[in-house]
């Protein structure tokens, strides 16, 4: 994810994977109610474009031409985008034609390499008609391909046989009781039984290589001679183009440009997405984000007093509500055990229902789990299987630990604290302010619209040397309103508590005064 | 560098140069025919005059400053002017303190070039390249990227005709000139 003037890693998320996040890096789940980063998502490519010219390709296409667009190419120098200029050119004798013609070539704005530099002739045409350098290899490269690819075929082909002769073997009933299954084919009016045929080996080994015996002299000119680094590609240079590797400046040729993808996200428990873009390339919007920004109170570190080995200190939090419904935060210790789900208890019975009803939908529709061979009646039964223990499973799987060792202990405050919901339009309000809100204010500084600040006592660990960074955390428990439940069956919206860790890097800790 | 004290400002003008008032101009500082210098430029001949050649193109917040020569510290009285040639372009916030600058180089946006580089003919210095080391750019040099790559051109960088020629005919409309001092020879 890029670094955004909101990507500041001094707070951090631990995702329900264990993996430490900034709230900016991750998403949030709204049908399992938890967070995920793009470590615990399953990525897919939804489309393909050429980030130039944006053209869109489909992914067949886009295979066929090596993901490469067609059009755009790259400087082979430094890398940048190769920007099509016209020059027009007199005609060698002026009587011939008045018109001047034009004539395009490939240019470098970053580092001034153009196409003449490599003494590519200049093309009549814009675009397309640049001359391709095939590699001397694609031949050979392009026969082992088909090689194994047939291999793979008699592999698999193989296999069924295999599979099939051993069926044979076994007696069914059908057989004990004197039907012969050719029979019973018959009756039903099946076509009659292929013969099981050994598949052919029809593939073509490739000759292999062989080294070549004789190898050149070494040439010690490489020794001798001075080089001149203008003229030598760099190892970069040499890199961006594999199949020729170019050792002089003046064989790089431009590079057909990598297409880009678009992708979307989705959450390995309950394959809903998590993000997707909206398909044209030209668009920066998402059809679906749900980024952790839009549902987890964001944690910024306000001021801390110094931090000093075994002396408690304050530290002042600031706490943002992003969500449209109000929330209550509270504390918990840092290694207070996290639940995947913790329902209200009077919501608790609709959530069950819920799960009932989504089973019932699932065992209803044909499932994607649905294995491919067995009766539907099995498939139904299995459904049910698959489901209750993929949900057990995944519930099961216990997260990694988390990687960060905690030096400072937090004094968890037994208060709560409300957030507002939050009011775009509150920030243009003129009048002052007036909430009702009551507030201990041993916990709560100050507060505003949907923000407010709390103070914390934090204690570094009485051993700690001189300059070591203060690592503390705690666990975040925060009232989630789900409103999805609510759209979907003009219910009450849920709401339940969630939990997370978020650890806060205070800085370094200073000797005594 | 306090004890240096800045000479009377002396700038001659040529006939058919552009120089706008607000830019800064400090020293014995000579400006040649169809120069255009935007305002907001700075030129600061410090320990010797300046002598800028034809067809430059000095662009706003770009500085040129020429300070003692770091091998001349000794006979400060003794140092030559710098002569800057024909069909440079310095770009939107280049600082060039170059002991020695050819024709036709760019000088592009944000670069920095220290004292102790000589730059040739036909060389473009990238978007925000700082070169400080001792060192003497050949001709057709070009530096780019982050880490100062550097590459030999195939040809000098084109004049840039068509946008001196706007800004030939914009600038006098909307600043004030600096009025010529002297007569094209």
């Amino acid at each position: 994810m890029s670094a955004g003037f909101l990507d500041i890693d001094c707070v951090k998320y631990a995702c329900t994977c264990g993996l430490l996040k900034t709230l900016q890096q991750l998403y949030f789940c709204r049908y399992c109610s938890e967070l995920r980063c793009t470590f615990c998502v399953s990525h897919e490519v939804d489309s393909h474009f050429c980030g130039k010219c944006c053209e869109n390709l489909p992914s067949a296409e886009a295979r066929v031409k090596k993901n490469r667009c067609v059009n755009c190419f790259i400087c082979p120098s430094c890398r940048q985008e190769l920007s099509t200029r016209a020059a027009s050119k007199q005609p060698a004798n002026p009587e011939e034609s008045k018109a001047t013609k034009r004539t395009y070539y490939l240019s470098c704005l970053c580092c001034r390499w153009s196409s003449r530099d490599i003494g590519l002739p200049d093309q009549t045409a814009a675009t397309g008609s640049w001359p391709k350098r095939e590699s001397i290899h694609s031949n050979r490269i392009q026969e082992i391909v088909s090689m194994y690819k047939g291999l793979q075929e008699k592999e698999k082909l193989d296999k069924e046989f295999f599979k099939k002769k051993q069926k044979e073997k076994i007696i069914s009933y059908t057989d004990k009781t004197g039907i012969t299954a050719a029979a019973l084919r018959k009756r039903i009016g099946l076509p009659e039984d292929k013969p099981i045929l050994k598949p052919k080996n029809a593939v073509k080994i490739v000759t292999p290589s062989k080294a070549d015996e004789n190898i050149d002299d070494f040439d010690e000119e490489v020794l001798t001679k001075s080089i001149n680094l203008l003229e030598i590609t760099s190892i970069d240079q040499r890199l961006l183009q594999p199949d020729v590797q170019p050792k002089e400046i003046s064989n790089i040729f431009p590079i057909q440009k990598i297409l880009s993808i678009k992708r979307s996200l989705r959450c390995r428990r309950c394959e809903h997405n998590v993000s997707k873009p909206e398909y044209n390339p030209n668009s920066i919007k998402f059809k679906i984000q749900l980024f952790a920004y839009y549902h987890i109170p964001e944690v910024r570190i306000v001021t801390v007093e110094p931090l000093r080995a075994g002396q408690a200190c304050e530290l002042i939090l600031k706490f943002t509500n992003p969500t449209q419904h109000q929330t209550t935060v509270s504390f918990l210790p840092f290694d207070s055990p996290i639940e995947v789900k913790e329902a209200i208890p009077e919501e608790g019975a609709i959530s069950q229902e819920d799960s009932l009803e989504e089973l019932d939908k699932s065992s209803l529709t044909p499932s994607k789990k649905k294995s491919s061979s067995g009766t539907k009646l099995m498939s139904l039964v299995d459904t049910h299987i698959t489901l209750t223990t993929s949900r057990s499973s995944a519930r099961a799987l216990s997260p990694r630990s988390i990687a960060e060792s905690i030096n400072c202990t937090v004094d968890i405050p037994s208060s709560t604290f409300i957030l507002p919901p939050r009011d775009d339009a509150a920030e243009y309000d003129d009048f002052n302010e007036v909430h009702n809100i009551q507030d201990d204010k041993k916990l709560v500084v100050w507060r505003k619209s949907n923000k407010a600040y709390i103070k914390l006592v934090v204690t570094p660990n009485e051993d700690m040397p001189i300059d070591t960074t203060v690592t503390t955390g705690f666990t975040m428990s925060h009232l989630y309103t789900n409103t999805i439940a609510s759209v979907a069956d003009n219910k009450k919206p849920q709401k339940f508590n969630h939990n997370m860790r978020v650890i806060l890097k205070l800085g370094k800790s200073v000797g005594l005064n | 560098m306090s004890d240096i004290t800045l000479p009377r400002n002396n700038i001659k003008i040529t006939t058919g140069a552009l120089v706008c008032e607000d830019s800064k101009l400090r020293g014995d500082i000579t400006i040649g025919k169809d120069t255009i210098v935007h305002p907001m430029a700075t030129i600061i001949a410090e320990s010797a005059p300046i002598i800028i050649g034809e067809n430059c193109l000095i662009e706003e917040q770009a500085k040129i400053v020429y300070r003692v020569p770091f091998d001349r510290v000794e006979d400060k009285d003794n140092i030559p002017p710098l002569i800057i040639g024909s069909f440079n372009v310095f770009e939107v916030g280049c600082h060039v303190e170059a002991a020695k600058i050819g024709d036709s180089n760019v000088f592009e946006s944000k670069c920095f070039v220290g004292n102790k580089v000589s730059v040739s003919n036909g060389c473009t210095i990238g978007a925000g390249c700082q070169l400080t080391n001792e060192q003497e750019l050949k001709e057709n040099i070009i530096v780019y990227g982050e880490k100062c790559q550097m590459r030999e051109g195939l040809s000098k960088p084109l004049p840039q005709y068509s946008q001196m020629e706007t800004l030939m005919k914009i600038l006098p409309s909307y600043h004030h000139i600096k009025k010529p001092t002297q007569k094209t020879k």
